[in-house]
């Protein structure tokens, strides 16, 4: 006789863990201790992103960011030192910040900390280092854009704005190509080197000293705030509208509905995050279950916010076969004027509430999303109890509050879509689908 | 129960049904990691079938007796829990990681599914869940660049109708004949509780874990008969130096090599899953220093070019792969390629050795770290090898192993007649595909 099926009892209350501070020097560590979580993850955070290189040096931020693996003593030196410690580089560069780390055994922190002062204080960042860096990311943008999901996500920026968004976060071919060694010394001289920065560490503390940890990292550089930005312009062109990019031979197409979204700190993120959730965030999000469980035209279907702190982005992506794609284009559509004109059930709208509140213990059960979550704090100046005012916001939502932000947030008369995929079948199908006028680009000239 | 001793890591319980059930603490508090391995994989499957393994763990999310199509994911999204399953040629695994008080609901559902899947299937469902498929098929083969790579390195690794022949994504014919019958028959063959492992990663106690599995799945009855493999019993070397030739809308020549090492268990696999860390994994590896930084040959991977892909019941395989660097062509890289592997039987020094164990160490060592992680290494220990315990203690197996033992391995498997060869090179300017 099989069990009937269990009531679910109320879930303890989740609190995020406080975290400890300490100013060192010019810098500041922010720490949580899990006991008995042997792998600690160890992050530097720097406000040295994307969005605020110089024209003339686009791509200068993740040159430099990739450079510093060559280490203190040039020729990719770092990563197999700290191999030495059971340790990994863990690095990133995105649009708001620059994040150098270590996620390394705590028995074996200090010496990989040691490693990640000395790189990122001290590298060698020689000529022959730099340029091969930048050759290979080179080869490899051309290699990573052969994928087709890739490739549309980097032609979105260019449909969106003018300036330096509109140039994917590496740079591009020809960009890339005029960022010298020297521009890469002189980036990370004054927006690394000289800034001390915020030191994230997670793992089992005991007998860590955070004090010790935080002096070597920092050295003697000075505390800096978050450069001011400017937000970037819209780019031009009739909205909405289709780009295909011409993949010939392609049985199936990537597919990337874009609009502009107001900056991170204009938008209020339990009714955002909710009402992408709602459309595309989840499995049984409704993109998923018409374009998936119903149609069957994909593997997965979704969307996201992308928000930075000048602007933000939404996005819905999926692929979906050739001969689908423009239906799959005008169900999207459809689906996104829906929840508009309709708004959320009361279904939809608790699953939206329980998922960001009882779920956050899965969501921090390890070392790297706890750093995670303290790196976005420190990216988005967030104050400490960030996430547990997530959490309360997610809990007072209520279905107008979605049914409002679907009407702010989704707008699809301003939709780019962007498509990789064989043209000769897409442009007449595409062209009916009333996504506005379709245009035909050659990938290799799109960064040219 | 048995429980091993002070230093208590797992418990382990088996079921009078079968199921043997593996409990673990968690690092973190208030989840529940659930990890289901069942031994059945694409190793199953036989000609004009494949792919079946694979289409049938989709066909797992669509609905069962008590619980509707969607409602599974459903149930543990809004719980704000990771959901998701993955099928291998030796098993199919289903995991959820959710907050503790949803250990019993997730209990449930998986329980409902084992029992009474074949109450929820329909046509429609199948037919849907195929066409899914083959987008899947679509998206990570057909429409990715080198993404055929490993069925052709399967086809040239073991022989025309040997389990291991064909890939778990299976062909696109095949998706397309597979019927309602057959979908049910493959449940009651392969899907009952003798047949799998549980593993729960939490930080309650293994009696009350073990008193709440044996409410949910210890009424669900074991398989008349336990299902039988194709014969997958392989000795010697490949046969080569095999290769096969693509030329296809690639955007660089690439280059994927294949050689026949021992199953995933053996302490030779171990000895060349160490010969295989030095040779091409992380940035102080053979192949990194020599072709990615000395020579420029290849794209950088960050030092990912070698692995293992280990298979529990035949012969596993060592991998290299690497990506030409514009202006090198596919035969320049792959005889620098061969050179370096070849070079792995002229010596390997200490230092090099103790380089691969701690990448491999790390490796193992932050996957145990997630909750998930650990119930999936416990799950693969206990299954394939009946000792929960070998998730711990996996690394030891490389203390023994030794630079010399490294060294004579290379000599007897690293060789010409024990290759296989995938290259892609791209197509002539001009002239594209038909």
């Amino acid at each position: 006789m099989l069990q009937t099926r269990p009531d679910l009892g109320a879930p303890t209350p989740y609190t995020f863990p406080k975290p400890r501070r300490l100013t060192v020097g010019g810098g500041t560590v922010v720490a949580i201790d899990v006991p008995g979580q042997a792998f600690a993850s160890v992050r530097l955070v720097h406000h040295a992103g994307g969005a605020t290189e110089p024209q003339e040096s686009m791509g200068v931020a993740a040159l430099t960011n990739e450079a510093l693996e060559d280490g203190f003593h040039g020729n990719s030196s770092l990563a197999p030192a700290l191999e030495r410690h059971g340790a990994e580089w863990v690095s990133r560069v995105t649009w708001d910040s620059f994040v150098t780390g270590v996620d390394a055994p705590v028995n074996r922190l200090q010496d990989a900390t040691a490693l990640l002062a000395e790189a990122v204080r001290n590298p060698a960042l020689r000529d022959e280092d730099v340029l091969r860096r930048r050759d290979q990311i080179l080869e490899r943008f051309w290699l990573d854009a052969s994928v087709p999901s890739t490739l549309a996500t980097r032609a979105v920026g260019g449909q969106l704005f003018t300036g330096r968004y509109a140039t994917p976060l590496s740079g591009a071919p020809v960009a890339l190509k005029q960022v010298t060694p020297q521009a890469v010394r002189d980036f990370h001289a004054s927006s690394i080197a000289a800034v001390a920065g915020t030191l994230v560490v997670v793992g089992d503390l005991t007998g860590v000293d955070l004090e010790a940890l935080g002096s070597a990292v920092f050295g003697d550089a000075a505390a800096a705030d978050a450069p001011d930005r400017t937000p970037p312009e819209p780019a031009g062109g009739e909205l909405p509208r289709v780009v295909v990019l011409d993949r010939p031979g392609s049985v199936q197409s990537a597919l990337l509905m874009a609009h502009r979204a107001p900056a991170r700190r204009d938008v209020d993120l339990p009714r955002a995050d909710g009402i992408s959730d709602v459309l595309g965030g989840m499995f049984t999000s409704r993109l998923n279950l018409e374009l998936r469980e119903r149609l069957g035209y994909t593997y997965g279907a979704g969307c996201r916010f992308d928000l930075r702190r000048d602007s933000g982005v939404f996005l819905i992506s999926t692929q979906v076969d050739t001969q689908t794609t423009a239906h799959s284009l005008t169900a999207s559509l459809a689906e996104t004027e829906r929840l508009r004109r309709e708004g959320v059930s009361e279904t939809e709208l608790s699953a939206v509430r329980e998922s960001n509140t009882v779920g956050l213990p899965v969501s921090y059960s390890t070392a790297r999303s706890l750093a995670g979550a303290l790196v976005e704090t420190v990216v988005h100046d967030l104050p400490e109890d960030h996430i547990d005012r997530l959490r309360a916001g997610f809990e007072a939502l209520t279905a107008d509050d979605l049914a409002g932000a679907a009407r702010e947030y989704l707008h699809p008369s301003e939709m780019v879509t962007v498509i990789a995929g064989d043209a000769a079948s897409l442009e007449g199908p595409l062209s009916e689908a009333g996504a506005g006028p379709v245009t035909v680009r050659d990938p290799e000239t799109l960064w040219s | 129960m048995t429980t091993n001793g002070a230093a208590r890591r797992v418990d382990q319980f088996t079921l009078d049904n079968g199921l043997r059930l593996v409990t673990a603490p968690a690092s973190t508090p208030q989840v529940a990691a659930v990890n289901l391995w069942y031994g059945i994989g694409s190793r199953f499957e036989v000609p004009g079938r494949t792919g079946f393994a694979h289409l049938f763990e989709h066909l797992m999310f669509q609905g069962s007796g008590n619980v509707a199509k969607g409602e599974h994911f459903d149930a543990v999204e809004r719980l704000g829990g990771d959901i998701n399953a993955s099928t291998s040629t030796d098993r199919t695994n289903y995991f959820e990681t959710v907050p503790e008080h949803a250990l019993d609901l997730v209990l449930w559902l998986e329980a409902d599914r084992l029992a009474t899947l074949r109450d929820g299937m329909t046509q429609e469902v199948l037919d849907n869940q195929r066409d899914v498929v083959k987008n899947e098929r679509r998206q990570r083969y057909d429409n990715q660049p080198y993404g055929t790579a490993l069925e052709r390195i399967l086809r040239l690794a073991y022989p025309e109708g040997h389990p291991y022949h064909h890939s778990t994504i299976g062909s696109m014919a095949d998706l397309d004949d597979a019927d309602l019958d057959y979908v049910l028959d493959f449940h009651k063959r392969h899907y009952g509780p003798d047949n799998a492992v549980l593993t729960v990663v939490s930080n309650l106690d293994p009696e009350d874990v073990r008193e709440r599995v044996e409410r949910s799945f210890g009424a669900i009855p074991a398989r008349p008969e336990a299902a039988e493999a194709p014969d997958a019993a392989l000795t010697g070397l490949i046969g080569g130096p095999v290769a096969e030739r693509a030329v296809e809308t690639v955007p660089a020549p690439g280059v994927f090599l294949g050689y026949r090492v021992a199953p995933y268990g053996e302490r030779d696999f171990d000895v060349m899953h160490l010969a295989s860390a030095v040779l091409g994994q992380g940035q102080g590896s053979r192949l990194y220093r020599r072709l990615v930084l000395e020579r420029g040959l290849a794209v950088d991977d960050g030092g990912a070019a070698a692995d293992l892909l280990p298979f529990r019941y035949t012969p596993s395989l060592m991998l290299v792969n690497m990506i030409a660097r514009e202006g090198v062509s596919g035969d320049e890289l792959e005889g620098a390629m061969l050179q370096e592997i070849a070079a792995l039987a002229e010596g390997v020094s200490d230092e090099e050795l103790e380089r691969a164990r701690a990448v491999l160490e790390r490796d193992h060592m932050q996957s145990l770290s997630h909750p998930s992680g650990l119930a999936d290494a416990i799950g693969s220990s206990t299954q394939l090898f009946g000792d929960p315990e070998l998730a711990y203690t996996w690394p030891q197996r490389w203390n023994s192993v030794t630079a010399e033992d490294v060294v004579d391995l290379a000599k007897r498997l690293l060789v010409p007649e024990n290759r296989l060869s995938v290259r892609f090179d791209p197509e002539p300017a001009g002239e594209p595909a038909a």
